[in-house]
């Protein structure tokens, strides 16, 4: 059952492959990364933390797919095939397959098995946007305490779809969207996500992070409009960045 | 009487007075300091009160009838896949307990009937992390727990009904989860984070338990301008890591939050963090590897104590903090005794900080050649670039994260302590935000010239002295639980959990549960008749999963089943 399992994993492993736009060994380096170079395991690149190294041991492709599908009983390698999705499986063992000189890790015949761009995604000022639009210095002060852009940040609000023209349009931004909720005993910039007999989930926009809280259905009285202003949130970065951000924005998202 | 001489006759009853007072507060506070660190009916902390003793005053198991101690009630969590790693908590007759992927559970803790459930919606596998939850806390009439992606979340004590929850970290980008249980204190939620093996600054965060709104953060590392930053070379300050990953003590006389930090990153190559120059004889990259005490009310530091300068080994010293009162050379001193990775132990004045006294607890250490009775290092074996370096014990933990207990009954400290080394190769490759920066090999390995590669040991912490120690043939990877019946609980990764005698070190009892320890156990009392539970399921992760790579004709089972013991009922 588990040699069918595997035959089948490895001829999904081909399909799968050519349906991808993004190149499976960038996005192997990046399941590798979060999923077998952390802790106390592989390490960055496979170059062994606690667990062994993994680049340039002469595996080939067979042998590897057998041990991220079944692990190695007895030790601290866990089976994978349940854990990370299929394309991510095909992904991570091809990246793997090329930290071992696999020159033709067979994923497919559309030029995705060449190497993978190493350049940044973004570059000049776009990338200094998306910096800023994260900063972890920043604490709760960044954009990203938020907003989910390009796979990083949280998405309290609607994913952003229009870009402000300008940085005083940023500054001016209307935000309908933002009301006001009254309790028995306090009144705070809300914004809505569902209102029913369950209860009542809302943002509580007071101060940043933003707290997701279920109140007792009626128990929150919701108005139009609030004190609240975008522009107040953004106060900690100066003109330069949020214009940098907002080439970032552009760069990152499609209309 | 002139009235100068009246007026400093009353001063000087007045000071009597004080004196007298204060004195008074002292003595009622080191008596509370003696007792409150135990448990009684309820088990309300992680570490069993907020002195994390993990003691409970209950004594009617005890070494007399403890022959007779049996099972009275278990619990699948069906959770399996991750294992068990909580400690439970008790309330009221109701326990609280959260499993890997954040499935709380209310249960009558007489019986194990089921009495609310919660499932916290799994983040997707991309979330970048270890699954894992060592536990929840409560208060203010909420449950508390963090979760793989960062979330803190408060759910309803009564109903398990979900009442807030705040994101504090996208672990996509920061590498960082919150595996640990929550500290509440007065009206916040304080929580620590993971991803100090990563490029990240460790921080502690607190909440309003009310609302879940931001009351105070506290980073590890010093920003430009903060005292402490200028132990870091150039910005490696940004991703030092530090992490404070478990639960930190809380003493209310002095309204202080004690924490332990995490080691910097990266972890086995410092050229890129320490000054030129630095002196390795005093504080390095603050305030990691460290015990911090933080004002309750707003996350200042009030006080630190770096146990290792320079940490090049992974000694992390982000492990549970024990708040004792005990007579040192002769004085009633307000302490607290802390381990880290090494197991170099210190004991500290938790008012101010002071060192009072040090020692070293593996049999096997070759990493410093000793310790000097004022915490200096001796004789540092580091590693070096291009160069593989053994040293002993191991990043794995001379003790992992599980935690001691401490019997008031005995003044020791029971411990359950791993003989292993490790050879490290550092690399200096440089950070990238989130992803592993530990910059090592460290491949572990067992002891040379052994047979037995653990021991559970029972430690005055006051006099550094050994009283007696179990030895063990594989690994003890689960929390210890003292009782003032004289008895110390815990378990080993074959299923046995068991009682020694905590004076002795006698093996009194054993049950195989079926599945190895890797959690916490806890005792209580419903009605009269007292409990102990412990938590089961071995975890092949990390540390888990390291030791079993050390014995591999092992096959430890995993699992997630609370297992719950008492004496029989007499029968009717």
């Amino acid at each position: 059952m588990r040699c069918f399992a595997m035959k089948l994993f490895a001829a999904a492993f081909l399909l799968a492959v050519s349906c991808w736009a993004q190149s499976p060994i960038k996005r192997g380096e990046q399941v590798f990364a979060k999923s077998c170079a952390t802790g106390y395991c592989h390490g960055v690149r496979g170059a062994s933390s606690g667990a062994p190294r993994l680049a340039g041991r002469g595996f080939n492709q067979a042998y590897i797919i057998n041990v991220v599908m079944r692990g190695i009983p007895g030790t601290g390698m866990a089976s994978f095939a349940t854990t990370l999705s299929r394309p991510d499986l095909v992904a991570v063992v091809a990246y793997v397959a090329m930290l071992n000189g696999v020159a033709d890790p067979k994923i497919g015949s559309d030029g995705d098995d060449a190497p993978a761009s190493t350049g940044p995604k973004f570059t000049g000022e776009a990338a200094r946007g998306a910096r800023l639009f994260t900063e972890a210095v920043r604490s709760f002060g960044r954009c990203s305490t938020c907003h989910e852009v390009d796979g990083f940040g949280v998405s309290v609000a609607q994913p952003i779809s229009q870009v402000p023209a300008s940085v005083a349009a940023l500054k001016a931004l209307a935000t309908p969207d933002v009301k006001t909720g009254t309790t028995d005993n306090e009144s705070m910039p809300v914004l809505m996500l569902s209102d029913g007999r369950q209860g009542t989930l809302f943002y509580d926009l007071t101060s940043a992070p933003p707290v997701e809280r279920n109140a007792q259905p009626g128990s929150v009285k919701f108005t139009d409009g609030s004190t609240w202003r975008h522009s107040s949130v953004i106060e900690a970065y100066n003109d330069a960045e949020l214009d940098a951000i907002l080439t970032y924005l552009r760069a990152a998202i499609k209309p | 009487m002139p009235r100068w001489i009246e007026k400093s006759h009353m001063i000087s009853r007045m000071r009597f007075w004080l004196t007298l007072f204060t004195v008074s507060l002292f003595t009622i506070s080191g008596a509370l300091a003696q007792d409150a660190g135990a448990t009684r009916a309820d088990w309300p902390h992680y570490g069993g009160t907020q002195f994390s003793w993990r003691y409970s005053a209950l004594d009617q198991i005890n070494t007399s009838n403890v022959k007779a101690l049996t099972p009275v009630w278990l619990f699948q969590t069906g959770d399996y896949a991750e294992n068990l790693q909580t400690t439970p908590i008790v309330e009221n007759g109701v326990m609280y307990l959260i499993t890997a992927r954040a499935r709380v559970f209310a249960l009558d803790a007489a019986t194990g009937r089921e009495i609310w459930k919660y499932a916290y919606p799994e983040p997707p596998r991309s979330v970048p992390g270890f699954v894992g939850n060592r536990g929840l806390a409560i208060g203010d009439g909420k449950v508390f727990f963090g979760t793989k992606n960062n979330d803190m979340v408060a759910l309803d004590q009564k109903t398990g009904r979900l009442l807030w929850r705040v994101n504090i970290d996208d672990a996509r980008q920061c590498g960082c989860n919150i595996t640990a249980a929550p500290l509440v204190v007065k009206d916040k939620v304080i929580v620590g984070g993971t991803g100090g093996d990563g490029a990240h600054r460790g921080y502690i965060t607190a909440f309003s338990t009310k609302n879940g709104r931001l009351a105070w953060r506290w980073y590890v590392i010093p920003g430009p301008g903060e005292k402490g930053n200028e132990t870091w070379k150039g910005d490696s300050w940004r991703f030092g890591g530090g992490a404070p990953w478990l639960t930190g003590s809380y003493d209310p006389a002095l309204n202080l939050v004690y924490w332990g930090t995490g080691n910097a990153a990266a972890d086995f190559y410092d050229a890129d963090r320490v000054p030129a120059g630095a002196d390795k004889s005093k504080d390095i990259n603050l305030y990691t590897a460290s015990v911090v005490a933080l004002d309750a009310d707003t996350g200042k530091l009030r006080w630190h104590y770096q146990e290792i300068h320079d940490d090049q080994w992974d000694w992390d010293s982000a492990y549970e903090v024990l708040v004792m009162d005990r007579e040192v050379r002769g004085r009633m001193r307000q302490v607290l005794v802390h381990m880290n990775k090494s197991g170099i132990t210190s004991v500290l004045d938790r008012v101010t900080g002071e060192l009072l006294g040090v020692f070293s607890i593996p049999e096997v250490q070759t990493w410093i050649s000793g310790i000097t009775e004022d915490g200096k290092l001796v004789g540092r074996v580091e590693p070096q670039l291009g160069k593989t370096t053994t040293v002993c014990p191991t990043a794995a933990g001379a003790k992992s994260w599980n935690s001691m207990a401490y019997s008031p009954r005995t003044g020791f400290i029971y411990v359950p302590v791993n003989e292993l080394c490790e050879d490290i190769t550092p690399n200096n490759a440089p950070p990238e935000e989130g992803q592993s920066y530990m910059n090592g090999a460290f491949p572990i390995k067992l002891a040379p010239g052994r047979t037995t590669y653990s021991h559970v040991d029972a430690w005055d912490p006051i006099t550094g002295k050994l009283a007696w120690k179990v030895p063990y043939k594989y690994v003890l990877l689960a929390s210890m639980l003292a009782t003032a019946g004289d008895l110390v609980f815990t378990g080993n990764p074959e299923g046995e959990f068991y009682a020694l005698d905590a004076k002795s070190g006698n093996k009194l009892w054993s049950y195989q549960t079926g599945a190895g320890h890797r959690g916490g156990s806890a005792s209580y009392s419903v009605n009269g008749r007292q409990y102990i539970a412990t938590s089961t399921g071995w975890h092949v992760s990390v540390v888990g999963g390291a030791a079993m790579g050390l014995f591999p004709d092992q096959d430890w089972r995993l699992g997630s089943t609370l297992v719950v013991f008492a004496l029989p009922e007499p029968s009717r």
